[in-house]
């Protein structure tokens, strides 16, 4: 592609008008992009909305929509969400205070290497994450044991991996990672003379965090977290891994509607699943993006 | 004196922080290791658990399949993003914004949605032929991409660059790979490691789609043999850390990349 647009923004004979060429190279040169993004994410999303509106002969309806607040799909909504939630909340807290330590003490050293585990936990999931929990959180886990010797029985107190709050713990072993991803540039962007600044004129340090810092961080903090929320209520390998069905998710219910499990006329409330949980994360991730742009303008 | 002897209690907070974290990664890397090094029948500890699936014939089968489709989708995503972005850059067009709206937009959509949206919408050939994978795992991981290429691409100073080598006789093609990629190089690395961890690890639409990957087969494997099952999983794990680190350290970022990154 590039070849053809350097002959034409190159070519010494005004072949075209100015205008006319520019639009030309301009086209040439977003092409390869729009048509990739056209085909292999526009067009399989526009066909799920299309086809999430139609009932079972094809024709124009509602019913996949109001099948979704009916029951089993409601409930597997509601725990969807709900696990979303607190594993985004409770992800977003360590992992927040974990990038603030390490990009405002560490050096640059570490924090590069803190940078490249992160990105490669963030990915972990699936059946190796799960025997991962299993060997250590099972019943015959190793934490669990050393936990039984420190005097805490996790599963005489009703911890079951395969139970909701497992599910959480499990979820954050790639959420916290997230997290420190996505947070630290805001931390990073935190600039140490603003504190110097802040002291220099009189504030004391809390008011310097209570006027400046927080101010600053906690948009970037929130948005990471609406970031963790869109991505366990997505998350669908670790979820099937873990929960084989007893857990009843959004993204696992798409799953076996697709595999054929059921009856097959649900193919098309399969697809206005998949267009509620589109919405869902829309609701998520566009604040996420509008707070992330903003907050680029002061850390860079 | 005493200052320098003791760590200041900011380095000490930070230390303990760093042993829960890391404890709170290791722990389960350790244990699961150590449920496939076990040998039952023998009563000791070994590697015949890693035996057991490097001796199927399908291991190098599918293992090579998704090399092959990792690297694939990361070629897709550098020939698809490079020169469009450097246009972008250069031009200061006014699509940028619609470029820069559309390649997020995989953020927004469960992978879920995108598998049944792929399988109704593409054409029967791409169907058939398990490519298609790598051109989804691009689209996963353009957001991701996009962004990182963006970044480093704003950070120098890409006109002088194209300026410089254009009037040294360079072609556009030749300016783009002579010099902006190497200036980039470190930004260049980091969406390739994005997007090959992605895409060594994607589950949900290969096997939505039902085509059959290293990660679908270690699902399948997982089924019949529980030890060797966890040994396989470690396997994957470790491999992937291996290769990603190994790239990471592979190439060196150029210095004036660094120092910008550092302003």
């Amino acid at each position: 592609m590039p070849k053809t647009s350097s002959s034409l923004s190159r070519g010494s004979a005004p072949l075209w008008s100015a205008a006319t060429r520019k639009a030309l190279v301009a086209l040439i040169a977003l092409a390869p992009l729009l048509i990739f993004i056209g085909i292999f994410f526009l067009a399989p999303i526009g066909a799920v909305v299309i086809d999430s509106f139609r009932n079972n002969d094809g024709d124009f309806s509602l019913v996949n929509f109001s099948d979704i607040f009916k029951e089993p799909i409601r409930t597997a909504m509601v725990t969807s969400l709900s696990l979303a939630s607190v594993s985004a909340l409770t992800a977003a807290i360590p992992g927040g205070i974990l990038a603030y330590l390490i990009e405002s003490r560490g050096s640059q050293k570490l924090r590069r290497i803190v940078a490249s585990i992160s990105g490669v936990l963030a990915n972990t999931g699936g059946v190796p994450l799960a025997f991962m929990f299993i060997a250590a959180m099972g019943a015959e886990g190793s934490a669990t044991g050393l936990l039984k010797l420190a005097g805490i029985d996790i599963y005489g107190s009703g911890f079951s991996l395969y139970s909701f709050w497992g599910l959480v713990v499990v979820y954050s072993y790639f959420q916290i990672p997230m997290m420190v991803i996505v947070f630290s540039p805001a931390v990073h962007g935190l600039r140490r003379e603003w504190a110097e600044a802040a002291m220099t004129l009189g504030a004391s340090k809390r008011q310097f965090w209570t006027r400046v810092g927080f101010p600053l961080l906690f948009p970037s903090f929130l948005s990471a977290t609406l970031l963790l929320f869109a991505s366990a209520f997505s998350a669908y390998a670790t979820a099937r891994a873990m929960t084989n069905g007893t857990i009843p998710l959004v993204p696992t219910m798409i799953g076996n509607l697709l595999d054929g499990n059921v009856i097959f006329d649900e193919v098309n409330l399969a697809k206005a699943l998949a267009v509620s949980m589109v919405v869902v994360t829309l609701v998520a991730m566009v604040p996420y993006l509008i707070i992330q742009r903003k907050s680029e303008r002061w850390q860079k | 004196m005493a200052k320098v002897k003791f760590p200041r209690r900011s380095q000490l907070v930070l230390g303990l922080t760093l042993v829960v974290a890391s404890t709170y990664v290791v722990l389960p890397l350790a244990s699961a290791t150590e449920f496939s090094l076990r040998q039952p029948a023998k009563k000791n500890y070994g590697l015949d658990n890693f035996s057991w699936f490097m001796g199927d014939p399908d291991f190098v089968k599918y293992l090579l399949i998704s090399l092959g489709l990792a690297a694939y989708s990361a070629l897709i995503l550098l020939v698809v993003l490079v020169p469009t972005t450097v246009w972008l850059n250069l031009s200061g067009s006014r699509f940028r914004r619609m470029v820069e709206f559309l390649s997020l937009l995989p953020l927004v959509v469960p992978v879920v949605a995108l598998a049944i949206g792929a399988q109704t919408s593409l054409p029967e050939f791409a169907q058939t032929d398990e490519t298609v994978l790598a051109y989804m795992f691009a689209v996963l991981a353009l957001p991701y991409a996009y962004r990182t290429l963006d970044t480093g691409l704003r950070s120098i100073p890409l006109g002088t660059l194209i300026e410089a080598a254009r009037s040294l006789g360079a072609g556009w093609v030749r300016a783009i790979l002579r010099a902006v990629i190497p200036a980039i190089r470190g930004t260049v690395l980091n969406a390739l490691f994005m997007t090959l961890a992605l895409s060594l690890g994607e589950f949900t639409l290969t096997s939505l789609l039902h085509w059959d990957t290293f990660t679908t087969w270690v699902t399948t494997m997982s089924q019949s043999n529980i030890l060797g099952a966890i040994a396989l999983s470690m396997f994957s794990l470790y491999a992937v850390f291996a290769l990603l680190l190994a790239i990471g350290f592979a190439v060196r970022q150029p210095k004036f990349h660094e120092n910008s990154e550092e302003e």
